[in-house]
């Protein structure tokens, strides 16, 4: 037990030492500020002014009614006159606003001109915007059939299809235009048609009455699968790292004639784990800090944080770390290399990956049966459990059965490990392969 | 002294990694107090044979004693280890890092504070203390590897290699520290492919090749048998005297010095009286005894 005592201790002081570790204390949440806000800006900031769009209208009366759609986009009320000239689009907003838009749609700006046919033919005015297009003086251009109020479908020509934001918004414009002009053809009033087809704004109120704001939460709930994926990811690199080292330096040789394997193994991955939570704890108390300091009278709203969530936290950071860096310290005690250990531990690492993107899935339905069984998957479970808790929280016995699966994992994996690790630690030269681990396994 | 009880008895120890025996029924007796050579070629299974002797790994048969009880994890702290294969902890200190693995061995606080402080000094290295073992020559780590080995005062000491990566000065320091060991009490096992220095450390000598011991006993002992009728001379003319196939059988010529190996029965006498004849100068004649070295290769060669 002293001696156990004794690895974590070396494991922990050693590295919380390092520079590394006070530069990723201090860095890590200017870095996960970066991955969650700057994305989200770099969505909505649209970068090289309004998207410039021609439209051809073959119908004749069309063009005002898509034009204006375009212009004033989805938050169009009834005041109609808001709708502003074509030369002078929104006017720039603040990186504030555009992040708050970002998470529903992304309005770009459009500066609409009207294509007209002047008894040409429409292949020569698509001849004439193609190369406008080509020549960068458009973005691209909507081409309106005649039929388009019976069904006629209308075309959308743009040097970059793959701006999904525009191709979403000139569609569901050219849809309210075609709506708008079918029921005023109808003999419905236009005022009553622009009062009929005034958008909703949802108010989102989570089930406990609380208001919450859908993005703000979206982003909190994303940035702590974040979190957790990157944190687990870094201790098991961490775990890898120094296996390896000792294994290549024979430090391991030394090791095991004064101890035996397992305690040794069970302290590195102790004395790490208590540095990430050293780490985490950090954050956690800079965090509780910031939002003192905050509700004070500033500007800035932080997502309000239940307390149990940090103990979820912490138990389900422990857990998925005990998970990954078990299987990290065995691939370390396998290979002979840092790269070969990568590539080995890939597909291990691949599993934590796609945790992480099954929560953006378990998001939008917590409670569904996929998000059931994937927080149920050990493997999984550390993020996709913590995203069910934060977002709509399972019953209790869904969190304890999923603990209690991942609690058996670990033990089960500490029992492998353990066994590999010995022989491997004492294997030097060659990367073992995956019969001769298994041989280990079975003969110890 | 034959009858105290041995430090170390392997009994009919074998080891196998798959179809491969690394060592192959071994048994051997180490007495307290001795330096006891283990010595073979590359992969003769020397290294297999210390590893399972401090209990990394586990024989597959046979019986390991140590200090008169079967081998566990508590008998590890009165062993040191030197292993052939050196590591430390590259970015740390190396006070810390004796005290690291003084702690390994139940040794802690301000006993292993005194032990580490005494120990750098005897052997130099008292101002790389705050350093990083990255900073260390090659030769200094390897001393300060030999400190965890010997940091804990434990009762057998294993050294494997212990003087590779050491240049003369501090290879004497080395001999005299072993040697000091011993006279205070430690049974030494010392596995090393330098002749030269295991015939002056040993007082008894295993050698393995193979994975099976092929020579086992006191090196004066083992010596004296392996007398092979050879004469050092030194002399000038006695032109042609060597050349008699009936009295020698090999002439090797080191600088000055031949070394000749007669005829088995044939008597020395007869070569001086020769020599004498034949009107040669003889400025040195000696009766050689094999060395280690050359046992060692004539076993090697035997059994191959």
């Amino acid at each position: 037990m002293r001696k156990f005592l004794a690895v974590v201790k070396r494991e922990y002081i050693q590295r919380v030492r390092t520079k590394f570790f006070v530069v990723a204390t201090i860095l890590g949440p200017v870095l996960m500020a970066g991955f969650t806000i700057v994305p989200a800006m770099m969505f909505s900031i649209k970068s090289g002014g309004p998207t410039r769009l021609a439209i051809v209208d073959q119908t004749g009366k069309m063009y005002d009614r898509v034009a204006k759609e375009l212009v004033t986009g989805k938050e169009a009320k009834t005041n109609v006159a808001t709708m502003k000239p074509p030369s002078q689009p929104g006017g720039p907003k603040s990186p504030r606003e555009q992040v708050d838009e970002a998470g529903q749609s992304v309005k770009p700006s459009f500066e609409i001109e009207q294509a007209r046919l002047d008894n040409r033919s429409i292949d020569d005015v698509r001849k004439d915007l193609e190369a406008k297009v080509q020549n960068r003086n458009l973005e691209g251009y909507i081409v309106l059939p005649p039929n388009l109020l019976k069904g006629g479908q209308p075309e959308f020509r743009a040097r970059n299809t793959a701006d999904l934001f525009t191709k979403g918004n000139v569609e569901s414009a050219i849809s309210r235009a075609v709506r708008g002009q079918r029921l005023v053809e109808a003999g419905i009033d236009e005022k009553t048609v622009a009062q009929a087809s005034e958008p909703v704004d949802l108010k989102t109120v989570e089930a406990g009455g609380k208001e919450s704001k859908g993005e703000a939460s979206f982003f909190f709930v994303f940035g702590i699968g974040l979190l957790i994926y990157m944190s687990v990811l870094l201790y098991g690199q961490f775990v890898l790292g120094a296996v390896i080292e000792e294994k290549e330096t024979r430090i391991a040789e030394i090791l095991f004639s004064s101890m035996r394997s397992f305690p040794l193994m069970m302290g590195k991955l102790v004395g790490v784990s208590l540095v990430a939570l050293t780490q985490l704890g950090i954050w956690a108390v800079a965090f509780l800090v910031f939002s003192l300091w905050a509700a004070g009278g500033s500007s800035i709203t932080l997502p309000h944080i239940p307390p149990m969530l940090f103990l979820y936290f912490t138990v389900f950071f422990l857990m998925g770390y005990f998970i990954y860096s078990t299987v990290y310290a065995v691939v370390g005690s396998m290979v002979t290399t840092t790269q070969e250990g990568g590539q080995l531990a890939l597909p291990v690492v691949l599993m934590l990956v796609a945790g992480f993107y099954l929560s953006f899935n378990i998001i939008r339905s917590p409670s569904s049966p996929l998000a059931f069984w994937a927080s149920m998957f050990p493997f999984f479970a550390p993020i996709t459990m913590l995203v069910r808790i934060v977002t709509e929280t399972p019953p209790l016995w869904q969190i304890l059965l999923s603990l209690g699966i991942g609690i058996a994992t670990i033990v089960g994996l500490i029992w492998l490990a353990s066994r590999i690790y010995r022989v491997g630690m004492l294997m030097y030269g060659k990367k073992a392969t995956i019969p001769e681990v298994w041989r280990w396994v079975r003969q110890s | 002294m034959e009858d105290t009880k041995p430090t170390l008895v392997l009994d009919h120890v074998s080891k196998s990694f798959g179809e491969f025996a690394a060592v192959s029924d071994l048994s051997i007796e180490v007495r307290p107090g001795r330096v006891f050579g283990l010595i073979g070629p590359n992969g003769a299974g020397k290294t297999t044979t210390i590893r399972m002797i401090v209990n990394i790994t586990a024989p597959d048969s046979g019986r390991i004693e140590l200090f008169g009880q079967l081998m566990s994890t508590p008998l590890q702290d009165r062993i040191g280890y030197l292993p052939e294969e050196r590591g430390l902890y590259k970015r740390m200190k190396i006070g810390e890092q004796l005290r690291f693995f003084a702690e390994l061995k139940n040794l802690r606080g301000a006993e292993a504070e005194k032990r580490i402080d005494a120990w750098l000094k005897k052997l130099q290295l008292s101002d790389w203390k705050d350093k990083r073992t990255k900073e260390l020559s090659k030769g200094m780590q390897q001393k300060v590897q030999f400190i965890t080995a010997v940091i804990h005062d434990p009762d057998l000491v294993i050294l494997d290699e212990p003087f590779s990566g050491l240049d003369p000065v501090n290879v004497e320091l080395m001999k005299d520290t072993i040697l000091e060991q011993k006279a205070a009490g430690k049974t030494i096992i010392l596995s090393t492919h330098q002749m030269e220095i295991a015939e002056k450390l040993c007082d008894d000598v295993c050698m393995i090749n193979k994975s099976r011991k092929v020579l086992n006993g006191k090196l004066r002992e083992i010596r004296r048998s392996f007398s092979r009728n050879a004469v050092a001379l030194q002399f000038e003319g006695g032109n042609g005297v060597l050349n008699d196939p009936e009295l020698v059988t090999n002439i090797r010529q080191h600088g000055d010095d031949t070394e000749v190996l007669l005829v088995p029965g044939a008597s020395p006498q007869v070569l001086l009286r020769r020599l004498m004849d034949s009107g040669a100068t003889v400025t040195r004649f000696e009766l050689v005894e094999p060395t280690l070295h050359d046992i060692f290769i004539e076993k090697v060669r035997e059994v191959a």
